[in-house]
């Protein structure tokens, strides 16, 4: 009797459905295709990485080299340059920005960056010059800290939301929790050029504009070549949009790509407008993605343990491809995250907004032709 | 007395303290007492209460000075985590309640399951009162397996939360209960009494979280890393310590209310290892609360003694490996290369087990013997000398893993045991020599699981 029961417990467990259903969690846990490689935030074998509460990564930015740089937010600001290719494979932190606790973006120029701080007195703009990483870091290396530029403050007392750079013409526009700003890259020079409530992240468009939502339904525009600042430019489509907007722009087309609190993924182009949902995320909401040079879009989603996704947006087609699991450079589980950018070779940089935060190098799978 | 603060390396602790394999029946007959009998007597008390139990993750002595062990069933979808006691009168076990149906969470929930406790036995002296929080893995009752992150965002199968179960020794019952890590398991468990504060890293996320047990009020401190420290420790002065990915201390000072990183890491095996996984496996305070004796949770686990209150970050002595040599070529089982169940007795000696195993190389041990063997140690701590006073004999199974040891107010040593292919599941009893024990053992008593 007894052996009649185990036999029916293990028969129980051994359907094709279990057995499907075994498959499914070792398979689609965790980073379901393509490679994640969590990077610390040091210069591997030779530094310390930045203190563990001090290292959530939630502002990150890229140059045309490859060299990334970033902010954290924590304890202390750290601001941090990064380098993957080549000879190269550091994390450099360039030092702690005084009296700041939270950086909401980074934007690169020519010559510098800057990152977007706040802190107990408001939000500011530190300049810092951009550093090389391009020493053979197998063999010998010289490293110098830059100094910090304190701008001052983008708007009086209110805290920075977000900003982005318009390379071309060494311009920030940025918000604050109540005003638009743009800063000269050149001359450091901040001024506010219209007024709209914060919500969420801006976007470069297609055309060279910024936009960013001003209230549930439109969005305001700002074009930097006429400075013209204009409320309720857009109306956003049927969805819901009662959520911090995130977004992701295909450097190629300039097509940038947002979603609802729904997680409801659209397209925008300033000339065409939105388009129709062309997916929905495996769990809402939408966190920060970025866009690959083939057009599919990857990205996080859901809170506290997020999951991976790819839009594929010529098939309307959302993927959910699992939590992030590195297990080269370093072995660790991904759970937060709170930016992303491309990086050179179309790879996909994550940075971790969690104690101890890493950037997550995410190279997508080969698309079998 | 303090003993003469010195590092031992690896060769010297195995020059000094391990039998050799050619040995054992040397130290073995050695622990016999004059009339023939062993004056270490072992024996096992299965979980006949609860048959589907396969694990004993947690046993500690409770604040009345008696054994309490958690009989877990985390290999049967639906399965549930009893609380055992040993009962002095009877020699048996005694069954108390299954947590699952006191914190109305039943195994047929639908959800991942109440299924075990955790290292997670911390038991409160002035009220008497033993915490317990419970811990997941357990599958929901219709489904196999259970993934803690596969299932984050899905509100029928996610567990539903570690409990904590405040339970009256004296009273018999239990006071209250709450949740205290919603979605998450509690890895382990220590109680800080003088301040009201319960200290526990969740899995899967491996964050360090407080609970205040007079206010109920529960706060998330923030993410350590991947790999849960698998015990947390308190000091003199408040600050608790467990460990990260890489073996460095984390230490949590209440004063300034944030998690610090120690620059150093534990000692780890340097031949083949980097220090990544070399956390906390377990953890016991000298009689003097002076200095925390620990193991570290990875394969060729090191026996350590950490000074927390000498420095800026705690001095650590490497007292060396406490299990066999071995090829370093093959990754070896955690199941089988392990030591735990670190408990101080009346003779004021460290006792724990640590597994030993059959290598044709390294320890070619006879065919009539256990592949695998369970070796209770004695180490003196003035001299860090180790004897071996016997082994842990499972009915069918092999007990080279032990979760957490303790001694009761009579002196006697438990320990709970791991084996999933090795029901029944239940603890070890070895009875001490009489003249090695003596009433109140306990005390001070642990108060972490």
């Amino acid at each position: 009797m007894t052996q009649q029961t185990e036999q029916q417990r293990r028969d129980r467990w051994n359907t094709p459905e279990m057995q499907a259903f075994r498959r499914e969690v070792r398979e689609a846990t965790f980073t379901k295709e393509g490679m994640m490689v969590a990077f610390p935030t040091c210069f591997p074998g030779m530094t310390t990485a930045i203190v563990p509460d001090e290292s959530r990564i939630t502002a990150l930015d890229v140059i045309p080299s490859g060299v990334v740089f970033g902010g954290t937010s924590g304890y202390q600001t750290h601001l941090f340059a990064a380098a993957f290719h080549g000879i190269t494979g550091a994390v450099f932190d360039l030092g702690i920005v005084d009296g700041a606790r939270e950086c909401v973006a980074v934007c690169c120029g020519k010559t510098h960056f800057v990152a977007f701080v706040n802190g107990p007195g408001g939000g500011r703009a530190i300049q810092v010059p951009l550093v090389r990483m391009d020493a053979d870091l197998i063999q010998e290396w010289g490293f110098q800290r830059p100094e910090f530029k304190d701008l001052g403050e983008c708007a009086a007392s209110e805290p920075v939301v977000h900003a982005v750079a318009v390379p071309e013409a060494e311009l920030v526009v940025g918000a604050t929790r109540e005003h638009v700003f743009k800063l000269e890259m050149a001359t450091g020079k901040i001024q506010i050029v219209g007024a709209a409530p914060a919500g969420g992240k801006l976007a470069r468009t297609s055309a060279g504009g910024i936009v960013g939502r001003d209230s549930a339904r439109t969005l305001w525009h700002f074009d930097p070549r006429s400075s013209v600042f204009k409320r309720q430019a857009f109306q956003l489509p049927e969805g819901q949009w009662t959520h911090d907007l995130i977004w992701a722009r295909d450097t190629r087309t300039g097509i940038v790509y947002t979603g609802d609190a729904a997680g409801r993924l659209y397209s925008f182009d300033e000339k065409s407008g939105f388009s129709d949902p062309l997916g929905e995320v495996p769990v809402a909401p939408v966190g920060p993605m970025a866009v690959t040079l083939d057009g599919r879009v990857f990205g996080f989603c859901g809170e506290e343990m997020a999951r991976l996704f790819c839009l594929d947006p010529r098939q309307k087609k959302v993927m959910a491809l699992g939590g992030a699991a590195s297990v080269i450079e370093r072995r660790r589980y991904g759970y937060v995250f709170g930016d992303a950018v491309t990086g050179r070779d179309g790879e996909i940089i994550f940075g971790e907004n969690d104690n101890g935060g890493h950037l997550w190098l995410y190279f997508p799978r080969i698309q079998p032709v | 007395m303090r003993p003469k603060a010195i590092t031992i390396d690896r060769r010297t602790f195995v020059k000094t303290s391990v039998c050799s394999a050619a040995a054992l029946s040397a130290a073995s007959r050695a622990i016999q007492a004059a009339d023939g009998q062993p004056a270490y007597s072992c024996k096992f008390y299965p979980f006949t209460d609860h048959p589907n139990a396969d694990t004993c993750w947690s046993l500690s002595v409770g604040p009345d000075g008696r054994i309490y062990a958690a009989a877990c069933a985390e290999s049967s979808p639906g399965g549930t985590v009893k609380l055992m006691r040993y009962n002095e009168q009877t020699d048996q076990l005694d069954y108390l309640f299954d947590l699952a149906e006191k914190v109305d969470d039943p195994g047929d929930s639908g959800r991942a399951t109440q299924c075990k406790i955790h290292y997670s036995f911390a038991p409160s002296m002035s009220d008497g009162i033993m915490y317990m929080a419970t811990h997941l893995s357990g599958p929901p009752i219709d489904l196999p397996i259970y993934s803690p992150w596969y299932f984050w965002h899905d509100p029928k199968r996610c567990f539903r939360g570690a409990a904590l179960v405040a339970y009256d020794t004296k009273e018999e019952k239990i006071a209250w209960w709450d949740t205290l890590i919603p979605k998450e398991g509690c890895r382990c468990l220590a109680f800080d009494e003088e301040r009201d504060t319960l200290y526990a890293l969740s899995y899967p996320r491996d964050h360090f979280i407080t609970y205040n047990v007079k206010t109920r009020q529960r706060r998330d401190i923030g993410r350590i890393g991947s790999i849960n420290g698998q015990g947390i420790f308190i000091d003199k002065k408040h600050r608790a310590y467990t460990t990260n990915d890489y073996g460095h201390l984390v230490r949590y000072t209440p004063e300034k209310d944030r998690l610090e990183w120690s620059p150093e890491p534990l000692p780890y095996d340097r031949r083949n290892q980097t220090g990544w996984h070399a956390v906390f496996y377990d953890l016991v305070a000298s009689p003097d609360r002076e200095c925390i004796y620990a193991t570290t949770w990875i394969p060729q686990p090191r026996l350590m003694r950490i000074w927390p209150h000498e420095g800026e970050w705690p001095r650590v002595e490497d007292l060396g490996p406490v299990t066999q040599d071995r090829d370093l070529t093959f990754p070896h089982s955690m199941f089988v290369d392990h030591c735990g169940g670190l408990t101080f007795a009346a003779d004021g000696k460290l006792y724990y087990v640590a597994s030993r195993w059959r290598d044709a190389r390294y320890n070619p041990i006879p065919p009539e013997r256990e592949e695998r063997e369970g070796v209770v140690w004695r180490l003196d701590p003035d001299t860090l000398k180790r004897e071996e006073v016997t082994l842990l004999k499972h009915p069918v199974g092999t007990a080279q893993y032990v979760s957490r040891g303790a001694v009761d107010h009579n002196g006697d040593l438990f320990f709970g045991y791991i084996n999933h292919r090795g029901k029944p599941a239940g603890i070890f009893k070895v009875t001490m020599p009489a003249d090695r024990k003596k009433k109140n053992a306990h005390l001070p008593i642990r108060v972490w699981g």
